[in-house]
């Protein structure tokens, strides 16, 4: 370790590029791909394209490892841009080699084709999983959370009684909760809402009480030698130390919502939703469109999570 | 998640007395809305002309076949049915043994596979910049709904049985666990690994003696938080796959059965379970961790 950070800074001014390495890498994949798609059977000596692709694949190492020296922006995005391409593309040329059945594993290709030919029907599964079910979930949870967490830390007593019991249902697995839950209030979405909700819940409490307490005795010593009140105290100390908490927990929440209410559709549905797709698809071996749902449920739940920690960093700057 | 372990603050008092209070709280409102769940109910079914064997939806409140909520006497008799004897093939003790064999060995292997990737991630910056985004990523893709493929895939392969829902839960496991480890990894100060030099300590001795010992702490508590998601990976994966034991197995079939007393008697050994498998991983904590002062 502090043998590295010592030789870095000599490396760095060398200045090497790895685009041409990492072009070469990918449109050698592509054509390999194109290639093996223009053949109406899989190749007889499988060997030969494996290395080709390893080889390949080799040099975009190489070209990943050039592209990742130093600190501009690019050395900081590329690399993690280049691996995902490059994953992608020798993925398909290698399942195309061995000639895979389709219905086994789909290729990138045929996820896409179905994703974009399977749009609408996704589409409106993503609105009722991610609008309906999450982000309701998300927002009722977060907002019981902090009510509550508000309430604990202003009385000591409920704190004391309520809190070691959050803790412990913190780990409840979700999906032992939902076949009760959805048993009880019903197959549409609002028992997924509850559920999300009571997920999100926990977390947000014991996060919020923890941020609620972490104010420094000295700022509170200094507000009372202001003979500040109980409200200026809380808005101007309590508050402000708690937020960081608040947004760990709301970034953590914000991933386990999106994750819960496709766990809960499987356990019955009435019709709609990602889990519910995902679910009745993997019984039909209809794979291609299982991967387009769970390409569709990274997307909103990559975008989700960033939009959160971007509002983190809107609200608290410098963390 | 992705915060250094703290030690616990000191108890200023104790708890018991509270949360007796609230315990009993729940319990006085427990009673009325256990009624007020099921009268609807039951005023259907009498409605309907069925003949329950009592006079009011109230009195038939506590004695549905199906009820939203279970009165005190139904829970016990589900409770004995499904336990009774505790290692029978359908009794739930048995089951939940199972599932908590599955994810414990799935969390072996994140821990394992967590160990390779975080020692990658520390000896290269171009591997670190090249995956960790696809890896935090990772973290906020939905990965259980990967579970059911997961299986059908691995079956495809003859992986059967025990081993696929413990990769499953490896799989959902090993993120959190690389992340800790990373953490923990770093861990030591400047001060701590220049006294390695002055012992002239290889870089494998450093890594060993040093490194790994401080990495524990951080492994530990990411496995805490590693647990619940793993137990959660394995119930999928036994609901998805075809299987003969766990607790995944039994809350399928008494879904379909629509059987909710059975029901919540399962919600409630998997929280039992969710509870014994972090208690569990913090005593390893404590015996592997001896020379720490105890938090």
């Amino acid at each position: 370790m502090a043998t590295q950070r010592v030789t870095v800074p000599l490396a760095a001014p060398r200045p090497l590029s790895g685009w041409p390495l990492l072009l070469l890498s990918g449109l050698g994949l592509l054509g390999l791909s194109f290639a093996l798609a223009r053949l109406a059977a899989p190749p007889t000596s499988p060997a030969l394209w494996l290395l080709g692709v390893l080889l390949l694949l080799l040099l975009g190492i190489f070209g990943i490892r050039q592209s990742a020296q130093g600190e501009t922006l690019a050395a900081r995005t590329v690399p993690a841009a280049a691996t995902l391409i490059l994953f992608v593309l020798a993925v398909e040329a290698l399942l195309r080699t061995y000639g895979v059945p389709t219905g086994l594993i789909p290729t990138p290709s045929k996820v896409m084709q179905s994703l974009w030919a399977a749009r609408s029907v996704l589409l409106q599964d993503a609105y009722y999983t991610f609008i309906l079910e999450a982000l309701l979930g998300f927002v009722i949870g977060a907002a019981l959370g902090l009510l509550l967490a508000l309430f604990a830390v202003r009385f000591r007593f409920l704190e004391r009684g309520l809190l070691p019991y959050a803790a412990l249902l913190s780990s409840v697995p979700i999906v032992a909760l939902a076949p009760v839950v959805i048993k009880a209030v019903g197959l549409g979405w609002p028992s997924k809402t509850i559920i999300v909700a009571i997920t999100v819940l926990f977390p947000v409490v014991i996060n919020t009480v923890r941020g609620l307490q972490s104010a420094q005795r000295m700022h509170l010593d200094l507000m009372h030698s202001y003979a500040a009140s109980p409200t200026q105290v809380f808005r101007e100390v309590r508050w402000p130390s708690a937020l960081p908490f608040v947004f760990t927990a709301l970034r953590v929440s914000s991933t386990l919502a999106l994750i819960n209410a496709i766990v809960a559709e499987f356990f019955g549905t009435e019709g709609h939703g990602l889990g519910f797709r995902i679910q009745i698809e993997v019984g039909r071996f209809g794979l291609d469109i299982v991967w387009a749902a769970i390409v569709v449920a990274s997307v909103i739940g990559i975008s989700f999570y960033l939009l959160i920690a971007a509002a983190q960093r809107r609200l608290l700057p410098g963390r | 998640m992705t915060t250094a372990p703290t030690p616990r603050p000191a108890r200023r008092a104790s708890n018991v007395l509270p949360m007796l209070a609230v315990a009993l709280v729940a319990v006085l409102i427990y009673w009325p809305l256990m009624l007020w769940a099921n009268a609807g109910q039951a005023a259907r079914s009498l409605a309907s002309g069925a003949d329950l064997g009592c006079g009011t939806a109230l009195q038939c409140a506590t004695q549905l076949r199906n009820p939203v909520i279970p009165a005190p006497g139904q829970f016990a008799s589900g409770f004995q049915s499904l336990s009774v004897p505790p290692l029978a093939a359908t009794s739930a003790p048995y089951n939940a043994l199972v599932t908590g064999g599955e994810t414990l060995l799935g969390l072996a292997l994140a821990s394992l596979l967590g160990l390779i990737l975080a020692t990658l991630l520390v000896r290269s910056r171009s591997f670190e910049r090249a995956t960790l985004p696809w890896l935090v990523a990772s973290q906020t893709v939905p990965i259980v709904a990967l579970a059911p493929m997961l299986a059908v895939l691995l079956g495809q392969f003859g992986v059967q049985g025990f081993f696929p829902k413990a990769v499953i839960a490896a799989y959902i496991a090993f993120f959190p666990v690389a992340i800790g480890m990373v953490q923990g990894l770093r861990s030591p100060d400047p001060l701590q690994l220049d006294l390695m030099r002055t012992y002239r300590a290889s870089p494998a001795q450093t890594f060993g003696l040093l490194q790994i010992p401080a990495s524990l702490p951080y492994l530990f508590t990411s496995l805490k938080v590693a647990a619940t998601a793993a137990l959660v990976g394995s119930i999928v994966a036994e609901i998805s796959t075809i299987s003969f034991s766990g607790l995944g197995k039994m809350l399928a079939e008494n879904s379909r059965a629509s059987d909710t007393v059975a029901l919540w008697v399962i919600m409630i050994y998997g929280a039992a379970l969710g509870i014994v498998l972090v208690a569990l991983i913090g005593l390893l904590e404590r015996l592997v961790t001896r020379w720490r002062p105890s938090a």
